[in-house]
């Protein structure tokens, strides 16, 4: 791995952690984020990966002096930050966002791209775009499915300041924990044994769920759990199972 | 619609995922019986195979600029009725190709057979730079057709329509005339544990064809469909996300579902393969080369794109070609 500028990579066996190293979204964090995904599908054995900050807050949204190519403004930066955060959406890892200070932005959209969300005490997650005049990315598309229509409407369009309560109370933190490392650690242990079949296959049926009718749904599901009942992680299990009752 | 005395049979017919079809359809009995002989059969796929045939070369050169009598080597690829002579012979009787055309019958390879056949008319093309060949995939699927109380010939004579593409190729420096993709490699993937899988074979105790398509068929593709994908990609270092454009033969709704689960596409990237089911059913060799009309249609594809097409038939087989605008 290249070393980066505006995040740090560590990998420690099944574990691979991304720390941020700034607190607003430029292109150059999008193109390094960009460079861990190819990591992470092409090269890395972990299984969960881990997103976080060093700064005092989470991320601050985006920094907008260096989000574009050209002197005038165009959709291009945010094309670049959506097609970024399918990535990481798709990861064939299980991913959690680990956050502390404020989330804001471009930060809440990263947070809700990921498996599951842990946040320290005093953590404060805001979409702030509308009142800046703009639009908080396809949080529009994903902030409902988790929080439901007349509260993502609040939420995107009064930009109020959520503590860890209320963003727990809305499903939009899963879990509040004091000490950021220890959360992180229980948290990787929930997962347990993580396929990175299986794990892709499941997010990837839940994320269509809302979008797909039951006569399709149905076919993709027969699909999807071919493909998991057919791979070596599932059979060997099965074995295992098998031997262990004989 | 004939007389359909099996519910699960009707039910089929009636089913989302293929709403219309081309067929050539014979006038049924008193009973409501559409009652064909072996003879019969044969003669509608030699008819139909040079009246759609005329229509995808005209289809295919006419906007080109070119004739049949431009073509130096045509391939003709068919699995719906038998004939010696072929239908490359019938195609330069009847359609004004030229008698020293070379040619290649590819005959009984079933739904994957449009890659078998692009494989050695590309090489052709290859080895012959500046020289026109033609592959025409010629399918009249209603020639396969029987009448029975089987729920196997039920999901056949659901699924299958009658279709004929053609696509042409050439090794040139530029792309002209048309904006068109080059050709950087094929893989191929047979899995002989499934060899009887998917069949049309003579039915002795029936005294007539008749075909076979086992249940797990979708699901035996799609597990292995990833194989010759991955294998494709690697040979020119290439990941899955660098592919732009899937060209899939629209096989059915479950195999295609199967597919997108197992090489991990999008239904977006299946839209063309869908539109082609929903719209003409499956079509047989020629399927994919419908998809590409319409992606190509769609306007989307930018020069330097990469595009990967797989068809799968009997056998049971998965052929892939990488390409490149």
């Amino acid at each position: 791995m290249r070393a980066f500028e505006t995040l740090s990579y560590d990998e420690d066996g099944a574990l691979a952690t991304v720390t941020l190293q700034q607190p607003r979204i430029d292109m150059r964090m999008v193109r390094e984020l960009t460079a861990v995904c190819d990591h992470l599908e092409d090269d890395s054995g972990s299984r969960i990966v881990v997103f976080r900050a060093a700064g005092e807050d989470f991320l601050l949204g985006i920094d907008f002096k260096e989000f574009r190519d050209a002197k005038v403004m165009d959709i291009h930066g945010f094309n670049k930050w959506e097609k970024l955060c399918v990535r990481i959406e798709r990861l064939p890892k299980a991913t959690i966002a680990a956050l502390h200070g404020r989330v804001v932005g471009g930060g809440v959209q990263l947070a809700l791209v990921c498996d599951s969300r842990i946040a320290a005490s005093g953590t404060t997650l805001q979409l702030d775009e509308v009142h800046h005049g703009f639009l908080p990315g396809m949080a529009t598309f994903r902030l409902a499915k988790y929080v439901g229509l007349g509260r993502a409407k609040r939420i995107i369009m009064q930009c109020p300041e959520l503590g860890v309560p209320d963003a727990i109370e809305l499903g939009i933190v899963d879990i509040g924990v004091d000490d950021l490392d220890q959360g992180i650690a229980a948290e990787v242990a929930r997962f347990g044994p993580t396929h990175a079949v299986s794990i892709q296959l499941a997010r990837r049926l839940l994320n269509e769920s809302y979008g797909t009718a039951f006569e399709l749904a149905i076919g993709n599901f027969l699909a999807a759990q071919h493909r998991a009942i057919t791979q070596s992680a599932f059979l060997d299990a099965l074995q295992t199972d098998e031997d262990g009752r004989a | 619609m004939y007389r359909v005395p099996d519910a699960r049979v009707a039910s089929m017919f009636r089913a989302p995922h293929v709403r219309t079809r081309h067929l050539i359809l014979p006038t049924p009995d008193e009973e409501g019986i559409p009652r064909e002989t072996m003879g019969e059969l044969l003669g509608k796929h030699r008819h139909g195979a040079l009246q759609m045939g005329r229509d995808a070369v005209a289809r295919c050169l006419d906007p080109l600029g070119l004739c049949p009598a431009d073509v130096d080597y045509l391939c003709v690829v068919s699995s719906t009725g038998f004939m010696l002579p072929g239908l490359t012979a019938m195609f330069i009787k009847h359609l004004g190709f030229r008698i020293d055309c070379s040619r290649t019958d590819v005959v009984g390879m079933g739904c994957n057979a449009g890659l078998n056949g692009l494989n050695p008319a590309s090489a052709w093309a290859a080895a012959n730079p500046g020289r026109l060949a033609l592959m025409v995939c010629c399918e009249v699927n209603s020639a396969l057709y029987v009448y029975d109380d089987d729920l196997t010939t039920g999901v056949v004579n659901s699924l299958f329509g009658d279709g004929t593409a053609a696509v042409a190729l050439r090794a040139d420096a530029q792309d002209e005339p048309a904006f068109a993709p080059r050709i950087l490699g094929f893989h191929s993937h047979i899995i002989p544990e499934t060899w009887d899988a998917m069949h049309y074979a003579w039915d002795e105790a029936k005294g007539r064809f008749s075909f076979r398509l086992a249940r797990d068929v979708p699901y035996v593709l799609g597990e292995h469909a990833h194989i010759p994908v991955t294998a494709l990609l690697d040979a020119h270092g290439l990941k899955r996300r660098h592919v732009k454009h899937w060209l899939v033969h629209s096989g059915g709704r479950k195999v295609i579902d199967a597919i997108k689960y197992t090489v991990g596409i999008r239904e977006h990237d299946v839209r063309h393969t869908i539109d082609v089911l929903r719209e003409c059913g499956n079509l047989g060799s020629g399927s994919f080369l419908f998809a590409y009309e319409r992606l190509m249609a769609e306007g989307a594809v930018r020069r330097g794109d990469y595009g990967v097409m797989m068809t799968m038939g009997p056998g049971s087989t998965i052929e892939t070609a990488l390409l490149r605008w």
